[in-house]
């Protein structure tokens, strides 16, 4: 929405006058580092990865340096822990075909992360996850701002009587579609944007059509996929204040806000110690293949 | 108790009625009536009546207003008398600059201090944004006026918020104020008669708002001869015509402007974007009729939207109506009776390709009010006024509803309802030769109604959203939550000479309504919300002091203020707080303290081959909210310490007449993130000491000027022309609107920070004027 009328507003400003972005130079004060965590798990065999990083300076220009020696662990039903291993290079992989996967629906899973000797904690409830029904694909001419070609949509019904949460993440050829471009996050409060008339529906149609790239559509013989995850409501949040800050621009911009983290010292005390976000999802994969 | 101390008043008489333009029969407001010889007067009112009350006796009574030919009547006072007086404008021979300008006398002998008047004459001569007139933009030179920057809506005045201006047009309040994001103002500059913004010493007879009131007056039409008025811009077209339904008694006027970027654009756009559709238009209408000489009926109204769309349509606009009837009950006794309706909606939908799928959104604010207004004039030493207003709102905050594959659903937030009601009295009063006070209150008094849901929220650590506990259920005009408030008023002037005074103020206003904005800069989707019991009413204190001085037999008039401001319950958000369909919204606001001080400095000349002002002020606009910037100080957005503007205004010859205009304005505050961390590949900034405001975007600044060329052969026509000849930022400044800091999109780990500058590049236009 915001950004739509971004684009308008720019779009009218062309015609009339002359907007401008440039780049420009500003000295930043510094600020110390903190733990990074990237924490997005799923309930599939696939090896899971929680990536943990530091922040650093904003100019940094470089990729985010890495925290090695941290010790990360999720606690699962019965006590069970799942470690996870380094490979020093920030990548903390645990192998659910050794001890099974990550997938009791309704458990509320907890995160354990010791960093230079304090212990940080976060829990994530598993919620389950509807069917992808069906996919459907249709040929559309260019509008403004969609390019001619293959259009795809998915169909699932979100759960009736409970407040869901989701994250629709679209593929092309198995590749992301929009890899590390914030802007096209696509989330789900229910099967809309929240509110009570948005429960127990079929996902509405902006949100179950935005797994196509507006720019360079489908072509025939392609393969678009979507997979749909469960969240939380802190990790939902967290999504939707990264949309909204990673690409905080133009004249509807919000101010600028620190994303909160729902990762805890384990007092409970400590804010703002840790980064990030943990979260334990259920997913649904359907794909369908472009004919002409 | 009022008419029986009248009665006892013994041979007194009272002679009272209106004054009006000769050339259009228009109500004058402010026109000065005076007897030198007692050094007692009057000024009309905004209606255009006066009463002045004297001893039995012959006088020489002078009425005068800026701009007119000033008239002296002999008057033999032996009973009361209606005398309704015409004044015949001055015609403006060049060769011969007379230095006369009565109305300028105002700035020192009126109670009034923090208040700026324009004329619509004023405004035209402003160099403006494509060479158009704009009543906002022409505001916005003021002194204590700033904006957040260019394509924001609205205005800032001394520290206070957008929605803390009244902006009033023919006593309807407007609840957006702008076209086009912000670039252009909703009102006609053809069919504005004159603009008043008051920044302190409100009288007690405005309330609703903290910081000021925009006191918009359209013409009334011109009751001798039809005529009209328009223009053709790069932007859009105005044309406006008025007058008379019947001779001197009843008049209209019409006035339409249409943009037509859109229109112009369309052959070079590709095909697929000639479905777009952006233009904006608005219709301003007003007839009068003058039943006898006691009675004046006033009907008006307006109706404007901007509309946007392609593929999808967003469009936004507001819509007025106001009904007036003056009375005269007697030579002392005036009311003004309004009854106003003023809408405010924007909507977005989405045309998707069948009807099975679609999405539609509507947000509104209705009101409906009825305000009877009384002036009584006691004697010549106090003039008594006093009434009362009430309000009914209605809030839609979201309608809304969408079809999805054939099932239509219905997500709109429930409708709020609100009465405000208001009661004051006011007397301004001559205290000896030197001295006018004027004092009163104003009580108002605001209830949040049902049907409605009245939603308790608990508490949590500031800055975190509010745990919603409870809700219960209220019926049709069931009181939610009720406030009411006193607010004292006090102005004095003493006078320390002929020419120069002393003044000083203090008000106390209260307000109900709140606009809900999580953007940087205000937009035309922010939200307006009553006070309820979570959200309680904001409350201003303002102490100002002033010295005000005339130089040249008024040919400047300048004054320096002081001012200082407290302000309570300034609505914030919690970080990331989400305005739209958040049913629990309450739950996401914050509340706390403002303050704002300063100085400004301004001088004008009224008259001459050059005219114009100089306005500087030194400011400071602070908010402090528990839960934001650790719990301290930090600027607000639209704090900017210096403001300068200059602005004039050259008549060359009778063919030519420049312009130009320069701005300087410290830069905005913004946050300025300290640090970058990378989730799922994407770079966020962070601010470890999570600061509010903690730096400025670079100083603004911004040069413009206009050429007018009158043709000669105007003179021997009915037909005045005029071609305006503008350039907008001459010096193609990129003054920042504001600095982002983002990862770039070639190189995904490099972060930069990127200027945003909204003009940037000089706009130059023509655009072509008339008068018939």
């Amino acid at each position: 929405m915001k950004k739509t009328l971004h684009n308008l507003m720019l779009m009218a400003l062309c015609i009339v006058m002359v907007a401008c972005e440039d780049p420009i130079d500003i000295e930043l004060d510094e600020g110390r580092s903190q733990l990074v965590v990237d924490a997005f798990i799923s309930n599939d065999m696939n090896p899971q990865t929680i990536r943990l990083t530091k922040s650093a300076n904003f100019f940094l220009n470089a990729a985010a340096p890495i925290a090695n020696n941290v010790n990360v662990n999720i606690e699962g039903p019965n006590g069970v822990i799942y470690n996870f291993v380094n490979d020093n290079q920030g990548n903390y992989t645990y192998d659910p075909t050794t001890m099974g996967a990550i997938d009791s629906v309704g458990f509320n899973y907890r995160l354990l992360i010791s960093y230079n000797g304090e212990v940080y904690q976060s829990f994530s409830k598993l919620n389950p996850v509807p069917d992808i029904d069906s996919m459907t694909f249709a040929f559309e001419e260019a509008e403004l701002g969609s390019e001619e070609g293959y259009y795809s949509q998915f169909y699932a019904t979100d759960f009736r009587g409970r407040k869901d949460y989701y994250r629709i993440k679209a593929f092309r050829n198995g590749e992301p579609l929009y890899p590390e471009n914030p802007e096209f996050i696509n989330l789900s409060e229910d099967a809309a944007f929240g509110g009570e008339g948005a429960d127990g529906l079929q996902f509405i149609f902006p949100i179950r059509a935005a797994i196509t790239d507006e720019d360079n559509p489908f072509l025939p013989g392609e393969i678009s996929s979507v997979e749909l995850w469960s969240l939380n409501q802190d990790a939902y949040s967290f999504l939707q204040q990264m949309v909204t800050q990673a690409n905080n621009d133009g004249l509807f911009s919000e101010p600028a806000a620190n994303i909160r983290s729902n990762i805890l010292d384990i007092s409970g005390s400590a804010q703002d110690e840790v980064l990030g976000v943990f979260s334990v999802s259920s997913v649904s994969i359907n794909s369908i293949t472009i004919t002409p | 108790m009022l008419l029986s101390i009248a009665s006892n008043a013994q041979k007194k008489y009272t002679i009272s009625g209106y004054v009006k333009s000769a050339s259009s029969g228009e109500e004058l407001i402010g026109a000065n009536i005076i007897v030198r010889s007692l050094s007692v007067g009057v000024s009309s009112n905004v209606y255009g009546f006066y009463s002045l009350t004297l001893e039995e006796g012959t006088y020489e009574v002078t009425y005068s207003f800026i701009g007119f030919d000033e008239v002296t009547k002999t008057i033999d006072l032996t009973q009361n008398q209606q005398i309704d007086l015409e004044l015949k404008e001055t015609v403006n021979e060049l060769d011969v600059v007379e230095i006369s300008s009565d109305g300028a006398e105002q700035n020192v002998n009126s109670i009034e201090m923090s208040v700026n008047k324009i004329d619509s004459k004023t405004i035209k001569k402003i160099p403006a944004l494509l060479g158009e007139a704009d009543v906002v933009r022409s505001v916005l030179l003021l002194p204590g006026v700033t904006t957040v920057g260019e394509g924001s809506t609205g205005f800032n005045v001394r520290g206070g918020g957008i929605d803390q201006n009244l902006v009033l047009l023919d006593e309807a309040p407007v609840y957006n104020s702008s076209h086009l994001f912000g670039f252009f103002s909703v009102f006609n500059p053809d069919a504005v008669k004159n603009v008043k913004l008051i920044k302190g010493g409100i009288a007690p007879i405005y309330g609703g708002r903290l910081s000021s009131i925009l006191d918009v007056r359209m013409k009334e039409g011109n009751k001798k001869e039809f005529t009209g008025e328009g223009g053709v811009g790069l932007i859009f077209s105005r044309l406006s015509l008025e007058g008379p339904l019947v001779k001197d008694k009843a008049s209209f006027i019409v006035a339409g402007r249409r943009s037509y970027a859109d229109i112009l654009a369309k052959p070079f756009l590709n095909n697929n974007l000639q479905d777009s559709r952006f233009y904006f238009y608005d219709l301003t209408a007003k007839v009068n009729y003058q039943i006898n000489e006691k009675n004046k009926l006033f009907l008006s109204g307006y109706f404007g939207r901007d509309v946007f769309g392609a593929g999808f349509i967003f469009d936004w606009g507001n819509a007025t109506a106001t009904a007036r009837w003056n009375h005269i009950f007697n030579d002392r006794l005036f009311m003004n009776l309004t009854t106003f309706f003023s809408d405010y909606d924007y909507a977005f939908g989405v045309e998707a390709e069948s009807a099975r799928d679609e999405f539609s959104w509507k947000s509104s604010i209705v009101s409906y009010s009825l305000k009877p207004d009384f002036s009584y004039y006691l004697n010549n030493k106090n003039t008594i006024k006093f009434g009362g207003q009430s309000i009914y709102y209605d809030f839609k905050p979201a309608e809304a509803s969408f079809v999805s594959g054939g099932e239509a659903n219905d997500i709109s937030l429930p409708e709020k309802f609100a009465i405000e009601n208001g009661l004051y009295i006011q007397n301004e009063q001559k205290l000896g030769a030197r001295t006018r006070l004027l004092y009163g209150v104003r009580w108002s008094q605001f209830s949040y109604l049902g049907e409605g849901v009245k939603q308790t929220y608990g508490d949590t650590i500031p800055g975190l959203r509010k745990p919603l506990l409870n809700t219960e259920r209220f019926d049709d005009w069931e009181s939610i939550a009720s406030y009411n408030n006193f607010e004292p008023r006090l102005s004095i002037k003493y006078d320390l000479d002929e020419t120069s005074s002393l003044k000083a103020s203090y008000n106390r206003m209260t307000q109900y309504l709140h606009l809900i904005s999580n953007t940087v800069a205000s937009t035309p989707i922010d939200l307006w919300l009553p006070t309820t019991n979570n959200i309680e009413p904001q409350i201003a204190d303002q102490i100002a002091f002033g010295y005000f001085r005339n130089f040249k037999k008024n040919t400047y008039e300048a004054s320096a203020e002081v001012f200082a401001k407290d302000f309570q319950n300034q609505i914030d958000y919690i970080d990331n707080a989400d305005i739209f369909f958040n049913e629990e919204l309450e739950g996401d606001l914050l509340s706390g303290d403002g303050r704002a001080y300063g100085l400004e400095l301004y001088v004008k000349r009224n008259s001459g081959r050059l005219t114009g002002w100089v306005s500087y002020t030194i400011s400071r606009s602070e908010r402090k909210v528990d839960g934001i910037n650790r719990g301290d100080w930090y600027p607000s957005r639209f704090d900017r310490l210096h403001n300068l503007s200059v602005v004039s205004s050259y008549e060359f010859n009778s063919k030519w007449s420049f312009s130009a205009n320069f701005i300087y304005s410290s830069g905005t505050p913004a946050t300025f993130p300290t640090n970058r961390y990378e989730i799922q590949g994407v770079v966020l900034p962070h601010n470890v000491n999570q600061s509010r405001n903690n730096y400025r975007i670079a100083d603004y600044h911004r040069l413009d000027l206009s050429a007018t060329l009158t043709p000669t052969k105007n003179q021997d026509r009915k037909w005045k022309s005029e071609w305006v000849f503008s350039v907008y930022n001459v010096y193609s400044r990129r003054n920042a609107f504001a600095v982002f800091f983002e990862q770039n999109d070639q190189n995904l780990t490099e972060t930069e920070a990127i200027r945003f500058s909204v003009i940037g590049s000089f706009v130059p236009a023509v655009s072509y004027n008339f008068k018939f």
